[in-house]
């Protein structure tokens, strides 16, 4: 038998941006520790539909360069912070500077500070089941980190913007810590963009923890060009009564990954997860979650669509882990597939442990095409087939899509999947 | 304007219409009646194109083109509106939507200028009073959620606002109750003119006392077994299909 890949050990020489003393430790101690890792493969159970995808040339190893200053040429409403190739680009962002509020790159965090952020990153998420995401530990050259203090309000979203360069080859690794603190509350809108067409690898890290009553909301979209692979995680432990609501948007690509893990460690915690993908051509999506109902009296709610046109793959795996004390949990996963070729894979997984006696918890998964009936009824008024197909697929994420919470962002994302779906039935 | 020869229609392998003959001019309105399972939505599909159903032999001209030739949404633009039996529901898609995405695709075609969301409200709420249907039903999915009745008076809605030149309506009466019966009627009277046609295909005679026909046709085992004027579906309302030599519950299609 031949021996299992590791990660080669191109993958563990950072960049040479400066960071406080604290992170670099830490930096170079995920390191060692990622020294030999086996690359994910077929048999590796959470990688199955997706490992085959995965292309971690030495090439992808270099640290994309950083340019400091020009930053992207895009007009975002309101707050903002702009990161390229993983650092933060100050004169491109903006936002507050408020009483309770620490908004801050991790390249200007002072020792202290910088320390405790050490002890904290990677705490969200299961190390066995996003391997990928200590990648980032090792490899991250800035980050965003935020605390809000208790009762601290963001009266306004705060977008992060993520862009990579993709004119050379070579890897990025944006971070983004919140902190937020009892009965606070906060919009962030994570939105990953990428320029140029050179194959790169974007390997995000963002988590989230959530004190008594916080309330968050996280929208995430991934929509890069066509040779960028993303490996992306987010990691949520939230404690008693607070709220986690999270859109995910996602386009097809090389390789597409987002491993969502939520903990629900107090009681009263509840999490509302909402997922869009759409793939065509050779495109691949995976998404993966994890929620744990660790305490008694949580609430779930998971909702996951997918379309996948052409030849491509999109795959869903979530999985929702009772634990023996979680009593009363109320947990609901629904995942809705549709195909829009024979030529498109969809793998779905739901995966449900459950050692708790007393608890609500229901989940459904199906994969069905285009109502052939529906189609005939919409061109018989005369419409087009192309939009009649495009209107039908819009129809399957619509609910879902209505839900996004920051308007302009419900819009631009709207706008942009209807796009993206006409361009599949372009041929057709 | 319609003109069909000899038309043979089967599903799923099974013969249906064995050889339908009709001629409709402009300004007429047609009836087309006849016990359940005689071959009347079938008929009703096959004008609209509908794949499901497969034209074995037989053509239709209609405005003088070969409608085979014509993909469905085609046939829609050169003015066949077919009102659906069973109007189907699809959430997710707005009734406002879908009707100005309508439209527009028939004044595109007609070389008209498309109508802006605004402006097509305007009409919209106009054309849903004229059926009765509260604009509130404008917001919601097509027909999603619909009563029987409301689904039939949002496809004489969809008649008036796509102004065909050839109306086909499946069994608009059924389902609905009198007074629902007199506003259906009463919009489909309005789409009577001069060089409009209307198809009603029903089973019961009662729709035909608001919108008088021109022509009656007794559609039986896939084939017109006979041809009158309106005094026929008094006849038929009077005497039951049994006078004509066929019962109302074993007229299906023989297999
Ligand atoms: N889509 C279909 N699939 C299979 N059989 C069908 C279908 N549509 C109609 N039929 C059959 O064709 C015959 C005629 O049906 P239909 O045209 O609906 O009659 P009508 O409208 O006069 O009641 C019936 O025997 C019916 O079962
Ligand atoms: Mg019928």
């Amino acid at each position: 038998m031949k021996p299992a890949p590791t990660l080669s050990s191109a993958f563990l020489t950072p960049g040479s941006q400066s960071l406080p003393q604290p992170l670099l430790d830490l930096r170079s101690q995920r390191g060692t520790a990622l020294a030999d890792m086996p690359l994910p493969t077929r048999k590796t159970e959470n990688w199955k539909y997706s490992s085959r995808h995965l292309k971690l040339s030495d090439e992808l190893a270099t640290a994309l360069p950083v340019k400091g200053k020009s930053g992207p040429a895009l007009a975002v409403p309101g707050y903002h912070v702009v990161f390229h190739n993983g650092v933060m680009v100050p004169e491109a962002s903006d936002y507050p500077d408020v009483d309770g509020i620490t908004i801050q790159r991790f390249a200007d965090l002072d020792d202290s500070l910088a320390s405790e952020l050490a002890e904290r990153l990677d705490n969200t998420l299961d190390a066995k089941a996003a391997q990928l995401a200590r990648l980032n530990s090792a490899r991250f050259e800035d980050g965003l980190y935020i605390r809000l203090a208790p009762e601290a309000v963001l009266d306004q979203p705060l977008f992060v913007i993520s862009e990579t360069d993709a004119c050379s080859s070579g890897s990025a690794y944006p971070r983004i810590y919140v902190d937020a603190g009892r009965h606070s509350q906060i919009t962030l809108v994570e939105e990953y963009i990428s320029l140029g067409d050179e194959p790169v690898l974007v390997n995000a890290v963002t988590e989230f923890t959530l004190a008594d009553g916080a309330q968050v909301t996280s929208v995430r979209l991934s929509a890069e060009g066509e040779n960028v692979q993303h490996l992306g995680a987010t990691g949520v432990r939230q404690q008693a009564h607070s709220r986690f609501d999270s859109h995910c948007v996602g386009f097809g690509g090389p390789m597409r990954r987002h491993d969502l893990q939520v903990r629900l460690e107090q009681s009263g915690a509840n999490c509302r997860l909402n997922g869009v993908v759409v793939t065509q051509g050779k495109q691949h999506y995976d998404n993966h979650t994890v929620i744990e109902h660790v305490a008694p009296h949580c609430d779930s709610e998971e909702t996951y669509r997918n379309i996948a046109a052409d030849q491509s793959h999109a795959v869903f795996n979530g999985r929702i882990h009772i634990h023996q004390d979680a009593q009363k949990s109320n947990a609901n996963m629904s995942n809705k597939n549709l195909l829009l070729s024979t030529g498109a894979e969809i793998d779905t997984k739901p995966e449900l442990e459950i050692y708790a006696d007393d608890v609500k918890c229901a989940h459904g998964a199906t994969i069905g095409q285009l109502d052939k009936q529906s189609i005939f009824y919409l061109v018989s008024r005369g419409v087009d087939r192309r939009e009649a197909n495009t209107l039908l697929t819009m129809a399957f994420i619509n609910e879902l899509v209505q839900q996004i919470p920051v308007e302009s962002v419900r819009e631009t994302t709207q706008v942009r999947l209807n796009q993206f779906i006409e361009q599949t039935f372009e041929e057709a | 304007m319609l003109s069909i020869k000899n038309l043979h229609a089967s599903v799923e392998g099974k013969e249906i219409l064995k050889g339908i003959n009709l001629e409709i001019k402009p300004g007429e309105v047609h009836a087309i009646m006849g016990p359940n399972g005689s071959g009347k939505s079938t008929l009703s599909q096959v004008l609209a194109g509908n794949e499901a159903y497969e034209v074995t032999s037989g053509e239709i001209q209609f405005n003088g083109k070969d409608l085979f030739e014509l993909e469905t949404e085609e046939r829609a633009r050169e003015g066949i509106f077919l009102a659906f039996q069973y109007p189907v529901e699809i959430p997710g898609v707005s009734n406002l939507q879908f009707l100005r995405t309508a439209v527009n695709a028939m004044r595109k075609h007609r070389g008209e200028p498309e109508m802006n969301a605004a402006e097509f409200m305007k009409t919209a709420r106009e054309v849903s009073k004229q059926v009765d249907l509260n604009p509130e039903f404008l917001k919601r999915g097509v027909n999603e959620g619909f009563s029987g009745g409301e689904k039939k008076r949002n496809e004489v809605m969809q008649a008036l606002l796509l102004e065909p030149k050839l109306a086909i309506l499946d069994e608009t009466d059924s389902g609905l109750d009198i007074d629902a019966l007199k506003v259906a009627a009463d919009g489909v009277n309005a789409l009577r003119s001069e060089d409009r046609a209307i198809l009603m295909v029903t089973h019961y005679q009662r729709l035909l006392n608001y919108i008088v026909p021109d022509h009656v046709h007794v559609l039986a085992g896939g084939r017109i077994i006979k041809s009158g004027g309106r005094e026929l579906a008094l006849e038929l309302e009077e005497k039951g299909y049994g006078w004509l030599g066929i019962k109302d519950d074993d007229a299906q299609v023989a297999g």
